[in-house]
């Protein structure tokens, strides 16, 4: 059977995000990696001191970063967060990283300012597919809205309908307090940030960082206020990404002739609660449930007429 | 009414992050521990306004000697690098310095004049309970110091001497230091501000 364009989506965003997980956690074990490739730069003394896996693991990394040219150098131009990352040496910055920034400074750093390039490009061009594609805690709320899909069976959990407005005050409100205080804030208030920072202070530094009872915040208000809420109405970036990305080159189209009148499915399926029948495509962020949900195949994702 | 409802959902998200401040009280009584910022650090109040808690100096200090604060040292600290020279101290690699994005960690380059420019902080020395002082040659200190001679130089029976000025504050000797506790730390440089600031 073949698949169709909403399954090969599926597939690969369900593929990316986890990648970008596996990076994050890779990012983190870095920090062991340098600190005995500075120290011991020999797999058995590793062996020794850490034991079996981590050897295994030491050898891993060595052989992986000596592809490139000399290992030390080539694992340090790779760090951070999804917040402000460097990958092999290419800066990344959340738009939101650089408008915090930009409050407290009138100087900004160009490697900052260059690192805006592609996440800016991507949704100018793909709209918000960061938050099907890139974001780790995308994977989380997926996992959670099936997890409620199920639980609806047996309990009932409200669906509270609000305004997309409250993102845009968690932003504002974000900007406050990173203006009174350290842009560190950001670490308890976006959940990607949040789950970096998890993930960096467990294997890192082997600490539970307070980040984690945002991440379960989230998660609760997701299960219990609606499906996929933070995404809708919480996450700042989802609401500037979509912003940015409302006249993105490539979008989601629908063949009117084919539509049903009284079907409703894509738009009950979306979470982030877009309405393709009604041609509305700010906020999409191309993941490809609609089009699987659609029973007459008539919508579909290319360039914007 | 659409417009109605996006200011109430407005207002109820710019409360949300302000919770923070609230709960963030709650904590346990704060760590009274001295840290230092990482070298290349501006200013205290520079620092503070640059640094985004990337976490980009911590991900590749091959020393792991750079850890992230929580709550401990308050809001305006958050997720801010910090070195406890104590646990362990900077080997003035210099490598946090060449990957912070925004400029909070000055560049600096890894030779002896780019070490000579770091300023993390003071070393003092407290002679009363130094074992070089009281008849025990020991010298773990300026063995450790990574500018012998420069900023710290050793007299008769390894007694050390900090010379203030050319001190980087890189707390190696603090690490050290072989008497418990410590004869020998670094004061942080935004502490050394603080007490200048409250004197003028
Ligand atoms: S809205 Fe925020 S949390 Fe949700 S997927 Fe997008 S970036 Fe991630
Ligand atoms: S100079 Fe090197 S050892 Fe010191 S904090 Fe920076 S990366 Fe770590
Ligand atoms: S790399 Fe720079 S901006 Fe990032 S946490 Fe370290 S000091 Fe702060
Ligand atoms: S005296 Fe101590 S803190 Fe100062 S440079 Fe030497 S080792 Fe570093
Ligand atoms: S290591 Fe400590 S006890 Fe030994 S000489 Fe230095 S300060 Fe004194």
């Amino acid at each position: 059977m073949k698949k169709s364009q909403g399954q090969v989506l599926l597939g690969i965003s369900i593929v990316t995000r986890a990648s970008v997980l596996a990076i994050l956690i890779g990012l983190a074990l870095n920090l062991k990696y340098l600190n005995w490739k500075n120290g011991y730069n020999l797999s058995r003394l590793v062996g020794l001191a850490a034991g079996e896996w981590w050897k295994l693991f030491y050898e891993i990394y060595d052989g992986f970063f000596s592809m490139f040219g000399d290992p030390l150098t080539i694992a340090q131009s790779n760090a951070g967060m999804t917040w402000s990352i460097r990958i092999m040496g290419v800066p990344f910055t959340d738009p939101i990283a650089f408008l915090s920034v930009l409050l407290k400074n009138h100087h900004i750093e160009v490697g900052f300012g260059l690192g805006l390039i592609i996440p800016l490009t991507l949704s100018l061009t793909f709209g918000r597919v960061f938050c099907s594609y890139v974001c780790p805690a995308s994977l989380l709320f997926f996992s959670t809205s099936r997890l409620r899909r199920f639980l609806l069976k047996f309990f009932y959990f409200p669906d509270v309908q609000m305004s997309r407005g409250s993102a845009y005050g968690v932003l504002c409100g974000g900007l406050v307090l990173s203006y009174i205080f350290t842009h560190g804030v950001w670490t308890h208030i976006l959940p990607y940030f949040a789950i970096g920072q998890t993930i960096f202070h467990a294997i890192g530094f082997g600490t539970l960082s307070s980040c984690f009872v945002v991440i379960l915040g989230f998660v609760l208000a997701d299960l219990l206020l609606g499906n996929n809420f933070t995404c809708k109405y919480l996450c700042p970036t989802g609401q500037l990404l979509g912003f940015i990305g409302s006249k993105s080159v490539v979008s989601i189209k629908r063949d009117a002739a084919d539509c049903i009148d009284s079907c409703n499915a894509c738009t009950v399926v979306c979470h982030l609660s877009v309405n393709p029948k009604v041609d509305e495509t700010k906020n999409c962020s191309l993941c490809g449930e609609c089009l699987i949900a659609c029973p007459t195949k008539c919508l579909s994702i290319g360039v914007r007429p | 009414m659409k417009r109605r409802n996006f200011i109430s959902s407005f207002i109820i998200g710019l409360i949300l992050p302000f919770i923070m401040p609230l709960v963030s009280k709650f904590q346990a009584s704060p760590l009274v521990r001295r840290f230092l910022r990482p070298p290349g650090a501006k200013s205290e109040k520079e620092f503070l306004d640059l640094c985004t808690a990337c976490g980009q100096c911590a991900n590749v200090c091959p020393n792991q000697c750079i850890t992230l604060l929580g709550f401990e040292e308050g809001l305006d600290q958050l997720a801010t690098p910090a070195i406890v020279a104590r646990s362990r101290a900077c080997i003035l690699c210099m490598a946090c310095t060449q990957v912070c994005p925004t400029g909070a960690l000055e560049k600096l380059p890894m030779t002896e004049e780019g070490k000579k420019s770091v300023n993390m902080g003071k070393a003092v020395l407290m002679e009363d309970i130094c074992f070089s002082y009281h008849g025990r040659t020991c010298g773990a200190c300026y063995r450790a110091c990574p500018l012998p001679g420069k900023a710290m130089t050793i007299g008769l029976y390894e007694q050390p001497t900090i010379i203030e000025d050319a001190c980087v504050g890189c707390g190696l000797c603090e690490q050290a230091c072989i008497h418990m506790p410590q004869a020998i730390r670094v004061i942080p440089r935004f502490e050394i501000e603080q007490n200048e600031a409250s004197k003028s």
